[in-house]
């Protein structure tokens, strides 16, 4: 019989691996009669079940809504690229979802998604998780994986100027690339202080030079110095 | 230290065990009366040397380090460099201790600009001094790419001691510059520009 769900401020019953097996036959039980879930053999250590991503958005509301796993954390959202991995004759990419339950202690689940090269992209579950949404703009920038319905599909980690995605097997290891600018938040940020009513100067020290303008790369020089605003 | 009365004319260092600033007089009478010669030179360099204000622009554990370094147990103030600042335009030490990406570089370089001169960089451990470890494709492989470095500390990250050895050097350096000539280079470069 599994473990009583912990409440609010209360801490989950020890995991157990016979609590761990039993959840992880139950689980996929359902995945597999519910969502045409497969097992992903090369797990040997926990549990992760391979779904198509028409059903992933379903399979993650349920397990996350379900009374019986209460999988209500999304730990983690990832990418595999299987470019050049020995034996693999399946699609290039893999989205991976980690879920864990904060109720359950032995309740841990992985999910893969198969993600074609060409079209590299799986449906967004920004909607369900909030944490999603940066979880799946780091995999974007990382993996060149797009997330369908995602609403603000920006990079995360690499800067505005990047070019590629520097996790594909195929980046080039030794490829480096500049940013060419030293803030690229300053012009969110004049336009949020207007947007409540403040003065922005023009020339106060908040417009950034380019990095040709403060003569960057590896060219230090003096010459021009930001011109700041003064206080009265 | 002072000599006796009606002593010859000798020449000697007197007035302070540093080496650097080297104060020298002819008179004996002369120092008895509280005055003493030197060089401006020499008495600017001492100045700036003990009396240096860091700003840290720590990004890793060489951060931890510096703080270990500042506190009371190894005590940066014995070198005169306690007045750790946040703020570039109030400081003339910067301390770059920890991993700087390429992401980081424009701003490393901006708040560079922002410090007043004379200013002076320390480039703390592996990662500031070559990206270390840090082999890839978001790293900079040493700072030294867009700002210029005095004095590079080794280790990963390094020792108190380690910090002062480089601070020690660094006085050096501040000792050896020559202010006048500096002084005399600008204005001919202001001429120059007209």
């Amino acid at each position: 019989m599994s473990a009583q769900p912990a409440g609010p401020g209360q801490a989950p019953t020890p995991a157990t691996d016979e609590l761990r097996q039993e959840f992880r036959t139950r689980v996929f039980q359902v995945l597999a009669q519910t969502f045409q879930a497969e097992l992903e053999p090369a797990d040997r250590w926990g549990l992760t079940v391979v779904l198509p991503g028409s059903r992933l958005r379903d399979a993650v509301a349920f397990l996350r809504d379900s009374e019986e796993f209460r999988l209500d954390m999304m730990v983690d959202i990832t990418a595999i690229d299987y470019l050049g991995y020995p034996g693999h004759d399946q699609a290039r990419f893999a989205v991976v979802y980690n879920l864990k339950s904060t109720a359950y202690a032995a309740h841990r689940l992985r999910l893969k998604v198969r993600v074609e090269e060409e079209s590299a992209s799986v449906p967004s579950v920004h909607d369900l998780f909030a944490i999603a949404n940066w979880q799946e703009r780091e995999t974007w920038d990382q993996y060149g994986i797009a997330f369908d319905g995602h609403p603000d599909l920006r990079r995360l980690l690499n800067h505005i100027e990047f070019v590629g995605h520097p996790l594909r097997k195929d980046y080039p290891a030794r490829k480096r690339q500049w940013l060419s600018t030293n803030d690229p938040l300053v012009a969110p940020l004049d336009a949020r202080l207007r947007g409540r009513g403040f003065e922005v100067l023009e020339g106060a020290g908040l417009n950034s030079p380019t990095v040709e303008e403060t003569g960057l790369l590896g060219k230090p020089s003096v010459e021009k110095i930001n011109v700041v605003g003064r206080h009265k | 230290m002072g000599a006796a009365p009606g002593a010859e004319q000798q020449t000697e260092s007197v007035g302070t065990a540093d080496p650097g600033v080297g104060i020298h007089h002819q008179d004996a009478g002369f120092q008895q009366q509280g005055f003493m010669t030197t060089t401006i030179d020499a008495v600017v360099g001492w100045g700036r040397k003990n009396s240096l204000w860091p700003f840290t622009f720590g990004t890793a554990c060489c951060a931890i380090e510096f703080m270990a370094a500042a506190a009371s147990k190894y005590d940066i103030a014995r070198y005169g460099a306690e007045f750790i600042r946040f703020s570039p335009r109030h400081s003339d030490l910067m301390v770059v201790a920890g991993t700087i990406t390429y992401k980081q570089a424009p701003i490393l370089r901006r708040i560079w600009e922002q410090m007043l001169e004379p200013r002076w960089v320390l480039s703390v451990g592996a990662c500031a001094s070559t990206g270390g470890f840090y082999d890839c494709y978001c790293t900079l492989p040493g700072i030294d790419e867009v700002i210029p470095v005095d004095v590079y500390i080794a280790g990963c990250p390094p020792r108190p001691e380690a910090y002062f050895d480089a601070i020690l050097q660094l006085q050096q350096k501040i000792q050896d510059a020559s202010y006048m000539r500096d002084r005399q280079n600008r204005t001919h470069e202001r001429i120059h520009i007209g």
